[in-house]
């Protein structure tokens, strides 16, 4: 049986639109009304809190390891991955498919679902590929001969610290920071290299949010016996000379 | 450099190993969920791991009811804290809660999953085979305590309201909502006016509203 349609009010439309149950048509005619009533947008917005509830309908629990994957994820969205600086040889080749193949299998993607989700796995490849070429980059850096590791280090719970490798025939260093604590928004760590005795600034850079940082390629200044590095919190764009206590150092000494 | 700031330097040098404890800036369960999308835009993922303590349960709960396969909801979930880790700059915190913001990701990754799914499926034969996984029943999650168990709570009232709706109401909601059918499709889908759908919906929303309006994740505008 049908009866009449009611004249309809458009914010008898609001529930619907919060739950998403209006047609595309509807949702657009419906967000030019919205747009200029401010009582319809606070309507809106409460049954969105009702649509949120509705969520708690669901009752799954995800496995344990969906958070890691989720953070991981999260970290590869970033945009910059570092750039390999040499070609890959066969065996990081083969690393690099492997692992990508376990993060194809790890994502538990459907290959036959949307042209949507084989993109998501293209971008994620290229992003895995990367990331190993990068490390493989790393680790040959570090390997060189006359490369040496130094330890910087301070006292905290648990307690930070910081491997510098030290390239002098390339007067290059890396640094790879770990349990660092956060910083605050407009804070970074900045790098100091102390040159005949006297602070001289280098980079800054925030931890990753496991408390991990690197950063290569770092030019060692010349000029001058470099006996030491340290690190201090700093403005986010660096500072000319310190202005905190600070917070890593060690000696640079040529063994 | 002058002498005098030389000496600052040597003398900062001298404290190098004085104990320096930072505060630590790990998500506490005291922190407001826009606090953590702030510190997300700021590019801080560890305010993501505290999103996903509170809400990861929250989110893959309800992709798993839209997709029914583990491994389509474990997508979902990856999927919706990107967009949230991509998108939390234009998080508005006066435009609803956090939970209202991510819940709505995931809903929207999830029926879009689930369409491409069944086009998919309509598409081959191989849909005879794909039944639902069954849900992992416990699982070592490590959710943030005090939010699990206000979801314990809130998914208590929530059950609650659902039921004290009429079972037309609660069966129109939950195929909007669950399903992502728009009213038309409701209507055509239970062979019921759709006037008749649209009142439902209407009437049955400002009952979840009126029962619920003390359990939102967040005091509303």
């Amino acid at each position: 049986m049908s009866h009449p349609a009611e004249p309809e009010s458009p914010r008898d439309l609001a529930a619907a639109y919060a739950l998403g149950a209006l047609t595309p048509d509807e949702a657009s005619r419906f967000e030019a009304f919205l747009a200029g009533s401010p009582e319809a947008q606070r309507e809106v917005a409460e049954y969105r809190e009702v649509a949120a509830l509705l969520a708690l309908g669901g009752e799954a629990v995800p496995s344990p390891d969906l958070r890691q994957r989720v953070l991981a994820r999260v970290a590869a969205t970033k945009s910059v991955p570092l750039r390999p600086t040499r070609g890959r040889g066969p065996t990081a080749l083969w690393v690099a498919l492997a692992a990508s193949l376990i993060a194809v299998a790890g994502l538990g993607l459907n290959l036959r679902a949307a042209r949507g989700e084989l993109r998501d796995l293209r971008d994620l490849l290229s992003d895995t590929q990367g990331r190993l070429a990068a490390r493989e980059a790393t680790l040959n850096a570090i390997f060189e001969p006359g490369v040496q590791m130094y330890q910087l280090t301070a006292s905290g719970n648990p307690e930070p610290g910081m491997q510098l490798f030290y390239d002098r025939q390339r007067e290059r260093v890396i640094i790879h920071g770990f349990r660092l604590p956060q910083v605050p928004e407009n804070r970074a760590y900045q790098l100091w290299f102390i040159r005949d005795g006297k602070p001289v600034p280098s980079v800054t850079f925030k931890p990753e949010a496991d408390g991990h940082a690197r950063v290569e390629q770092i030019p060692v200044p010349a000029g001058g016996d470099v006996s030491a590095a340290a690190v201090t919190v700093e403005p986010q764009s660096g500072s000319a000379q310190p202005t905190m206590p600070i917070f890593l150092v060690g000696p640079l000494k040529r063994s | 450099m002058s002498a005098g700031a030389a000496a600052t330097a040597c003398e900062r040098l001298a404290v190098a190993y004085r104990l320096w404890a930072m505060p630590s800036s790990l998500p506490s369960s005291s922190t407001a969920d826009p606090d953590l999308v702030a510190r997300a835009a700021a590019g801080d993922e560890r305010a993501m791991a505290g999103l996903y303590d509170r809400y990861g349960q929250v989110l893959y709960g309800v992709a798993y009811r839209i997709v029914g396969e583990r491994a389509d909801a474990d997508e979902v979930v990856l999927e919706a804290f990107a967009q949230a880790w991509r998108d939390a700059s234009k998080f508005e915190a006066g435009r609803g809660s956090v939970a209202g913001w991510l819940t709505m990701i995931a809903r929207s990754r999830a029926l879009d999953l689930a369409r491409a799914r069944s086009r998919r499926d309509r598409i081959t034969t191989a849909a005879a085979g794909a039944r639902p996984d069954a849900p992992l029943a416990m699982g070592e999650v490590r959710p943030d305590p005090s939010a699990a168990m206000e979801h314990a709570e809130r998914r208590q009232e929530v059950r609650q309201a659902l039921e004290a709706l009429s079972a037309p109401q609660r069966q129109a909601i939950e195929l909007a909502y669950y399903e992502g059918l728009s009213q038309s499709e409701i209507a055509e889908r239970l062979e019921e006016p759709l006037g008749t759908i649209k009142t439902r919906i209407r009437l049955g929303m400002q009952k979840l509203r009126d029962a619920l309006r003390p359990f939102y994740f967040e005091p509303g505008p």
